[in-house]
């Protein structure tokens, strides 16, 4: 019956409507709702700070890098060490809402050990909700902190075995006491050089010749390792000059004094035989182009290599042109030579336990990438060492240790003002810590103001156990 | 009796559903716990009173009456939850529910064989509800659309529903009836098809006039529910891809200028597609929503646990929130299922209904059932611009609650009168 048969379509459409329901919402809660409820402005966010107090959390030797403490009704977040840790830990402000480590681990610090899942909790008084170990050395962040001075910049220190991130520090840095915050509030957001903004994760700039290294892999993985060059100083390549630094020619060279020297012609040169496909993927497995997985935000560069012509290749593969890369890019893609080839997933939170013991997280230490063999690491690697040796990074040398590295000193868009950087691991036959040092808009060379920094880093690391002979 | 217990399973979900509903309530609530007890014990009782009364007297569908039992049992455990006085209201409004389920389904089964016969009638006390609301009604949520009678409010656009869906009814079948006599000279032909079109331009004002007066009184919702049901019809009954195509030129148009020119839709519009742009303002309603439904997660924080006052108009608009709050959204989608299980229902009695009439109106009510809830499930979840409007049986509300329950107690009339031929069919 004709009639039926459109009652049956009206039908179908009604009860269709009830399917897409059931299907945005499955798709809502699954995708959607975990990072919408983490807003401030939901309420139930707060709701458990009136009767659980947020856990503490430690950096890796037990200091406390951030408590709460009750008065009377209300508890005050307290981070005794200021602006160390203002973009890692972040903050906890009832004004200013979270972020962060507060914010991703919300949840866990306001978890107490109560389990009462469905009937409603009449205790009184506050209950303590779990703690936190952090990776982070504090006396490390410190030095690095003093290090950098007033200059602006980011370290970054990572243990290539583990994944542990030892030192995640950029300044300018801010206050995130809540006192501080309301105080300075207005002034944080309008100054210029942008204190909220976290350089090590976030800042995205030329890298210079520290990603020689990864031009370097890309080549030697091509079958390019013996590849020589008549080096004058200057060269063309698709009808764009590259100039080594002060016009210096070299003459005929290798990779490796290529890289201990670090020579533009060399790699502008090079980077017509590696071409664009090959270079971009092995950006890609050094995770340049892709977002790093880790406990706070992180960015990654939005070039596209494919897009690139032959003059365009040429600058990306002594870091410059359109390729802007974070400090914690850096530092990672410099694990996987440090590692035999092997990225571990980076990580900040070892561990999350109740205050009368019983853990409820532990990190998974995993391999993130294999960003290229063992043999082309050590290549490298060998190469690295030549720099600290007698290259451009002899001042991050450390005595008693080999140290590997790889300065850079980036050209960007302010004239003059160079942004300077330094890659590298110690000790070479067995690397334990690396480290990425970056000073923006220094307009100094990355052999003279960063690699300093990662030496003095490398001497604490050995002088606190961090570093094993 | 054999019959009776034919279908007794689904009618111990229902007591199992309300006893667990009802010890979670009282296990984190303040209420004391005989009132709970009465409230538990009334629903059930009724609901298996009326299931013997229907399978017994062979009263039509026996499905109905229990999902709808279901659907209410969640509504005052969700609203005692919310507020204990509330939940009291609510039991009180789901008891004259029933009795005007039932008087509804005795009256329609005595009259429905004249009801398609006053269509000026439904049309006129439609118009001039909205006109009387118009006039001495009072303002809520920002729409005039409730009317004071003493201490009792009402709101009239709900009963209007009906009226609309039986006027629709009524003059699409009887336009039908005109064209499908058989005709034997050309002149009467030709006047059969004059008196087609006149109908349906009939149809038409009504329709646009209807859906004007709720624009008017900004019940998009509602307004929105009217095109829904309207089309259904035209596409059923119209019989002429022309006329359906531009009718919904014409719903199109409205819809366009609504959002093109009318402020307080646009306000909406906004909102729903990004409500954490103006979080504190346009968007708050949806996005307090939005963490409700994503802190209870799949298997909810349980009833009593939950936050629902942070949500706003939580016990009528935004009530599916605080179900999927405390129940999860495996609660909130096994809501969408009994809605769904309902709807189904009413349009497979449409569609073994043999009477033309009856046929229509059985599709126009579960039609109005679908589309209302789809409306507002699908507001409070941003999957479609929020319109204020009750989620049928578990809203606050008693308009609502008695409008709906006459809804059923016709689709449940015209379950039962199926077997009767008492009109030509094609």
């Amino acid at each position: 019956m004709k009639l039926n048969r459109r009652i049956i379509a009206v039908m179908t459409v009604v009860l269709a409507l009830f399917l897409i329901l059931v299907v945005y919402l499955t798709h809502f809660i699954i995708f959607k709702a975990p990072e919408i409820i983490k807003s401030s402005y939901n309420p139930r966010v707060w709701e458990k700070e009136t009767d659980v107090l947020r856990g503490e959390i430690y950096d890796r030797t037990g200091t406390v890098l951030a408590k709460s403490e009750q008065t009377g009704n209300s508890q005050t977040r307290i981070y005794p060490y200021g602006k160390l840790y203002a973009h890692t830990i972040g903050y906890n402000s009832r004004n200013y809402g979270k972020t962060n480590i507060e914010l991703e681990y919300n949840n866990y610090l306001l978890d107490t050990k109560e389990k009462i899942s469905i009937f409603k909790n009449d205790k009184e008084g506050f209950q303590n909700g779990a703690n936190l170990t952090l990776t982070l050395d504090n006396s490390m962040t410190e030095l690095a902190a003093n290090a950098l001075g007033n200059d602006n910049g980011s370290v970054v220190v990572i243990n290539p075995k583990t994944g542990e991130v030892y030192c995640l520090y950029s300044n300018p840095s801010f206050d995130p006491n809540e006192s501080a915050l309301i105080k300075n509030w207005d002034s944080l957001t309008e100054r210029t050089d942008s204190p909220f903004f976290f350089r090590a994760t976030q800042g995205q700039y030329a890298p210079g010749s520290t990603f020689k290294v990864i031009t370097a892999t890309a080549a030697i993985e091509k079958g390019y390792e013996d590849f020589m060059t008549d080096d004058k100083g200057i060269t063309n390549v698709g009808g764009k000059y590259f100039k080594n630094a002060g016009e210096k020619p070299m003459g005929e060279i290798g990779m490796k004094t290529a890289i201990a020297k670090s020579s533009n012609v060399y790699f502008t040169e090079l980077s017509q035989k590696i071409g664009n496909r090959s270079l971009g993927s092995a950006a890609s497995k050094f995770y340049i182009t892709k977002k790093v997985p880790f406990d706070i935000s992180t960015k990654a560069t939005g070039l596209d290599f494919g897009e690139c012509d032959s003059a365009q290749l040429a600058s990306v593969a002594i870091g410059q042109g359109k390729l802007a890369v974070s400090p914690f890019n850096m530092a990672v893609a410099t694990c996987a030579i440090a590692n035999d080839g092997v990225i571990m997933k980076p990580y900040m939170v070892e561990e999350v336990f109740y205050d009368n013991g019983g853990v409820i997280y532990t990190a998974d230490r995993e391999a993130l990438s294999s960003a290229t063999d063992k043999r082309t690491a050590n290549l490298i690697k060998e190469y690295m060492v030549e720099c600290v040796k007698s290259g451009t990074g002899t001042a991050a040398r450390v005595s008693g240790i080999d140290v590997a590295g790889k300065t850079g000193t980036a050209e960007n868009e302010r004239e003059g003002k160079t942004h300077a950087w330094f890659i590298g691991f110690a000790p070479a036959d067995n690397p334990q810590v690396v480290v990425c040092v970056m000073k923006e808009y220094s307009g100094k060379g990355g052999g003279s103001v960063c690699a300093p920094i990662a030496g003095k880093i490398f001497n604490y690391a050995l002088k606190k156990g961090l570093i094993t002979k | 009796m054999q019959k009776v217990f034919h279908n007794i399973k689904p009618l111990l979900l229902l007591l199992l559903l309300n006893a667990l509903g009802m010890l979670l309530v009282i296990s984190n609530g303040e209420l004391a716990a005989e009132r709970i007890g009465i409230l538990c014990g009334v629903v059930c009782i009724i609901s298996l009173v009326t299931y013997v009364v229907i399978t017994v007297r062979d009263l039509g569908d026996s499905y109905l009456f229990i999902i709808i039992s279901m659907l209410c049992s969640l509504g005052i455990i969700m609203q005692t939850r919310i507020n204990p006085d509330n939940g009291i209201r609510q039991m009180v409004l789901y008891l004259a529910g029933v009795i005007c389920f039932f008087g509804t389904l005795f009256m329609y089964r005595k009259f429905h064989k004249r009801l398609n016969r006053y269509t000026l009638i439904y049309w006129g006390v439609s118009i001039a509800l909205f006109v009387i609301t118009a006039l001495i009604g009072t303002v809520h949520n920002g729409s005039k659309n409730w009317i004071m009678i003493g201490s009792l409010s009402i709101q009239p656009s709900e009963f209007i529903r009906i009226l609309f869906v039986l006027a629709m009814a009524a003059i699409f079948t009887n336009a039908r009836k005109s064209s499908s006599r058989v005709i034997k000279t050309s002149i009467a032909k030709q006047e059969a098809k004059k008196l087609k079109h006149t109908r349906l331009a009939v149809a038409v004002l009504m329709a646009f006039s209807n859906a004007m007066c709720l624009f008017m009184q900004r019940e998009w919702g509602i307004a929105l529910l009217f095109f829904a049901i309207y089309i259904s019809y035209v596409y059923i009954y119209g019989d002429s891809k022309v006329f359906l195509g531009a009718n919904l030129l014409l719903v199109i148009l409205a819809a366009y200028v609504g959002v093109k020119y009318m402020s307080h839709i646009q306000v909406r519009v906004e909102a729903w597609m990004d409500p954490f742009a103006d979080i504190s303002g346009k968007g708050y309603q949806i996005a307090q929503s939005l963490f409700a439904i994503g802190e209870g997660g799949f298997a909810g924080r349980g009833i009593g646990t939950g936050s629902p006052y942070f949500i706003p108009v939580v016990s009528s608009d935004f009530i599916f929130s605080a179900i999927c709050e405390e129940m999860g959204v495996l609660g909130g989608v096994a809501v969408i299922m009994l809605y769904f299980l309902l709807v189904y229902r009413g349009f497979k009695i449409a569609l073994s209904c043999t009477n033309a009439f009856n046929k229509a109106v059985a599709v126009g009510m579960s039609v109005m059932l679908g589309v209302q809830t789809f409306i507002i499930v699908g507001g409070v979840i941003k999957l479609i611009p929020l319109t204020g409007i009750t989620l049928p049986f578990i809203s606050y509300g008693g308009s609502s609650m008695l409008t709906t329950f006459i809804v059923m107690g016709i689709l449940q009339a015209i379950s039962s009168v199926k077997g009767e031929v008492t009109d030509e069919i094609e």
